[in-house]
């Protein structure tokens, strides 16, 4: 009987101890988030695009000395973090709304989105017997993902590969099922070039697909097709490099066929232009090696990270710095080892004036 | 019996001083203090909630919101009926399929069990509550499905007569198997609960059953279900929760096409994967939008939950109507006069 | 009772007719099979964990952070230390908060309360939480927490998402156990001068206590699984962290980031992970159950 009074007794302790425990470090999160770790390392909280998500958390492994929490929950999701001042950076793939620079600029500091790498949009495909690089044009691809195009020896996709045996398997289309930037850069090649697709189906995150299964993730649409023999789905590079994929050769504008390749995701860079903003948007690229179907990445921040108040404060702004000129500089030579492309020349410089520009109270972080 | 000694001191309870019923006033006005605050919390969330859907239902008035056949982002265009249509499926399959084996296997475990294999079955089942919930979609999609696909395809075809079930191509996301995980997922927590609650029938009832010369399955049938029914229902409305809630297994498993599937084998959607799967990109009226979703839920386990209190009172007046005579039934009746809230 | 009589007496009107066996032996095997249906699934999923996971197994996998180098085909991806010691405070605190208010409201809804308008109020209130997907509750939190203050993700947030996760499901099954205690029991304590909260403390609660130990092992059971709870709150890390009020790395969530990567070893360390959750989860119900004195009530 006494037990149990005192387990009783016991657990409402255990309560209140729990609530004061979370009383007082309530308190200490919202000060500079530096304080846990020991030996002034720094601490940089970021959230956003779950595409870019391995890269940074590889570029902050490899600089000693540096913390980056970074929270995968989508670009929007990013978007909504940094404007409201929960991380210190926010993560997305397609560049800035006006409305979303307005939010992130409403924190005292005008908002800065810096392009940050590359990656291109495989058609992947399962089809045995047919090797990589199958050639595919933005008309036919979008006509397959339409339902138009109904099986593999169809006449379209055997006018483009007049040297390839082509079986009569049906076609599965894969898309996405979740919202996302991939769908986006997908769709939004598709809606360039094939203007049946433009007005059925449109561009963005989320389409109304009319025909094929949806998967969830990268990995749900790569497995799904890797499952299904005559389907064919959009897989990041990353993915379907590392699995080995079977993946087409896509007709750009310049009307060569490029494999994707981190050489002709570069090369989609090539020529685009860039807004003051600095957000790009790669659609239909014209360089002659360019993958067509490429997209990027930004990180945003505040122009001024101190007045604009992220919560790792002082610290935080200085290791975002690091991270910054690390990212533009040493860290691209190291995203062909996961397959991730780097930013062409003329975009890199400006991404790095950008990072230079960066200020914590008036005095620069950058460089 | 005045002589005798009693807890509290050797004085009857109405010669209590104020002193001493100060302990029962705390903890009573304690406890109501508690249940008020928790209520006015869950107001709270709810309000809270309202609050950021609101300009989606400004936008397409509750009823068009709720019932509107159109869920299209790029065109802002918001209605949740394939969403609702799809979890109220969903959720029915997962309960038609899971209670039945629960209850079964909660029966099997108390009464028909050897005694040896109890606390390990039991623990098995339990087991089946460990797994986490983006486990269960990953080999439902990985292993389950496609493993299922040929037997889906075959009774799709030869039901092909029958309205929902038949004549039509099978994906390997669906309704179907979205709804034999979630049963899956529900297993443990409707049996343990039914288990409890079977675990706790007097046992002069079962043995009385059993005297009067039924075979088990009749002692079953008349002391043990009748018993139980309440709480069984109690179980199975926790776990028809958990199912018309889970959010990750079902954006896997359901294939996430927001539109009205005509039959059990294709694709949907439902309310609570909508969220999981458009929340992180979505911005201004898609994300009050899906708010807006999530409150359609809330309605919705309000509306099932009403429903099943009021068929467990009925039932629980029905048994008193008849007299089930001694102080188990009258214990049985207000527990379940309690449990639908009259 | 004449039931001896029976072996002696074929017509006695006790003897079971064969209509009535089969049906006995009818129902009793669809019983069994449903059962074995039950763990049908089960089996298949504990293989399909081992065969995915078991290979991640290690040392070094249980006590090295994860590390986010993850490009370079020989390079050390780390273990889940810091996901296991996340998971295991977030849930501890949750269950902190959420177990002794649920059995406190339930004990409130069984004695006090009963069938008054606002017991059936709060009833009410309970059941449709029970219902609402676990994201909107991280959401929820996100909203009044996180932006709401003005403030950053931490792992006691991640608590509270949890603990409203919980709530319901203890309130809702301690009820129903509470209910089952026999009035007599309450009467006779009552009769023989206890006063109430004695009775509760020491009478009610006791025979209640195992069955509602099962209510809440699942509570932390399903606590501990959930991802989107505390994808919006508690914050993603690679680093082992003692402080709730910091980034919380958790097991659900490193899971999750992992099981989308491209890199095939994370994806493995995914399964691992998962295969730890389970086993972790597991381990806490059988020594919850080893501590606690079994006593059935009647």
């Amino acid at each position: 009987m006494i037990n149990n009074k005192m387990g009783a007794l016991a657990s409402c302790a255990v309560l209140a101890f729990g609530l004061a425990a979370c009383g007082s470090s309530k308190s200490s999160s919202s000060s500079s988030g530096t304080s846990a770790s020991s030996g002034g390392s720094a601490t940089v909280s970021g959230a956003g695009s779950t595409f870019a998500a391995p890269v940074y958390q590889q570029w902050a492994s490899s600089l000693p000395g540096l913390t980056v929490n970074y929270q995968a929950v989508g670009s929007g999701a990013g978007i909504t973090a940094i404007a409201s001042k929960t991380v210190d950076f926010g993560a997305s793939d397609p560049p800035l709304k006006p409305a979303d620079e307005a939010a992130i600029g409403k924190n005292g500091s005008p908002a800065v989105q810096i392009p940050m790498f590359l990656g291109a949009i495989t058609v992947s495909y399962n089809l045995p017997g047919v090797p990589t690089g199958m050639k595919l044009d933005g008309k036919t691809l979008g006509d397959i993902f339409l339902g138009n195009v109904k099986t593999w020896n169809a006449a379209e996709i055997k006018a483009l590969n007049p040297g390839l045996t082509l079986p009569s398997t049906a076609i599965t289309v894969i898309h996405r099922s979740d919202s996302s930037g991939t769908t986006a850069g997908f769709t939004g090649f598709l809606a360039a070039v094939n203007p049946e697709f433009k007005s059925k189906v449109g561009e963005g995150k989320t389409v109304p697909w009319p025909t094929g299964t949806g998967a969830k993730g990268n990995a749900g649409v790569a497995g799904s097709v890797a499952q299904t023999v005559g389907a064919v789905g959009y897989v990041e590079q990353a993915y379907a490099l590392q699995h080995k994929f079977t993946y087409a050769a896509v007709k750009n504008k310049a009307g060569n066929f490029v494999s994707p390749t981190l050489e002709s995701t570069t090369a989609a860079g090539e020529g685009v232009t860039v807004p003051a903003n600095l957000g790009i948007k790669i659609k239909n690229p014209s360089s002659p090696k360019a993958y067509p179907i490429t997209s990027q990445t930004f990180i945003m921040v505040n122009q001024d990270l101190c007045k604009a108040g992220v919560p790792g404060g002082e610290a935080a702004a200085k290791g975002l710095g690091k991270f910054l000129a690390y990212g533009l500089g040493e860290g691209q030579s190291i995203l062909g080892q996961a397959d991730y492309a780097q930013l062409p020349a003329a975009i890199l410089e400006k991404s790095k004036a950008a990072a230079a520009g960066l200020q914590c109270n008036g005095s620069s972080i950058g460089g | 019996m005045e002589a005798a000694s009693v807890p509290g001191g050797g004085r009857s309870v109405l010669g209590r001083s104020p002193l001493a019923r100060l302990p029962d006033r705390a903890l009573r006005y304690g406890l109501t203090a508690l249940a008020g605050a928790i209520l006015a919390l869950i107001a709270y969330f709810f309000v809270r909630l309202v609050g950021e859907a609101a300009p989606a239902f400004e936008r397409f008035g509750v009823f068009g919101f709720t019932f509107g056949s159109e869920w299209n982002v790029n065109a802002e265009q918001f209605g949740a009926l394939p969403l609702l249509v799809g979890t109220l499926i969903t959720s029915a399959l997962a309960l038609l399929i899971g209670v039945p084996v629960a209850v079964a296997a909660a029966v099997y475990a108390t009464e028909l069990c050897p005694v040896r294999l109890r606390t390990p079955l039991t623990l098995l089942v339990e087991l089946l509550a460990a797994v986490p919930s983006v486990v269960y979609g990953l080999w439902g999609i990985f292993f389950l499905a496609p493993k299922l696909q040929p037997a889906e395809q075959w009774v799709a075809n030869k039901l092909s007569f029958v309205p929902f079930i038949g004549g039509g191509l099978v994906t390997i996301p669906n309704y179907f198997i979205t709804g034999l995980v979630l049963a899956i997922m529900i297993l443990p927590i409707v049996s343990a609960i039914s288990r409890e609650v079977m675990a706790t029938v007097p046992a002069d009832h079962k043995e009385a059953a059993l005297g009067l010369g039924a075979t088990r399955w009749e002692m079953i049938r008349t002391a043990v279900l009748p018993f139980s029914r309440s709480g069984i229902v109690g179980g199975a409305m926790l776990g028809l929760g958990r199912a018309i809630g889970e959010t990750i297994a079902v954006t896997i498993l359901i294939g996430n096409a927001p539109k009205l599937s005509s039959h059990l084998f294709e694709q949907g959607y439902s309310l609570a994967a909508v969220i999981a799967n458009e929340f992180g990109e979505a911005q201004g009226l898609h994300r009050n939008a899906l708010f807006a979703a999530g409150l359609v839920l809330f309605v919705l386990t309000l509306l099932v939950n009403g429903v099943a209190r009021g068929l467990v009172l009925r039932a629980a007046r029905g048994r008193m109507a008849q007299g089930t005579g001694d102080g188990g039934g009258e214990a049985g009746a207000r527990l379940a006069e309690t449990v639908a809230g009259a | 009772m004449s039931a001896h009589g029976a072996s002696t007496q074929p017509l006695s009107r006790f003897a079971v007719s064969p209509a009535r066996r089969r049906k006995d032996l009818l129902a009793r095997a669809a019983i069994l099979a449903a059962t074995l249906l039950a763990l049908i699934p089960l089996v298949l999923i504990i293989y399909y964990l081992l065969r995915k996971g078991l290979g991640s197994w290690s040392t070094s996998f249980f006590t090295t952070d994860p590390t986010g180098n993850t490009f370079f085909k020989n390079s050390n991806i780390g273990g889940i230390k810091s996901a296991i010691l996340g998971t295991l405070e977030i849930v501890a605190l949750a269950s902190a908060i959420s177990i002794p208010i649920g059995i406190c409201v339930a004990i409130w809804l069984v004695e006090y309360g009963r069938s008054s308008r606002f017991a059936s109020v709060v009833r009410f209130a309970v059941d449709v939480l029970t219902g609402v997907p676990s994201i909107v509750f991280g959401l929820f939190i996100f909203i009044v927490l996180v932006v709401g203050t003005g403030s950053t993700y931490a792992g006691y947030k991640g608590s509270c998402a949890l603990a409203l996760l919980m709530l319901p499901v203890v309130i809702r099954s301690a009820e129903v156990i509470l209910l089952l205690v026999p009035s007599g029991l309450r009467e006779s304590a009552l009769a023989l001068g206890a006063p109430r909260w004695r009775v509760i403390f020491s009478v009610v609660l006791p025979t209640a206590l195992p069955g509602m130990l099962t209510g809440v092992l699942l509570a932390v059971a399903r606590a501990a699984g959930e991802t989107a709870p505390l994808l919006f709150t508690a914050g993603a890390t690679l680093k082992t962290n003692f402080n709730l009020g910091q980034f919380t790395n958790s097991l659900p969530v490193q899971i999750y980031n992992d099981v989308i990567s491209p890199t095939t070893s994370v994806e493995h360390r995914a399964w691992g992970a998962a295969l730890t959750l389970v086993s972790i989860i597991l381990l806490l119900n059988v020594i919850a159950r080893l501590a606690s004195r079994r006593s059935r009530l009647g």
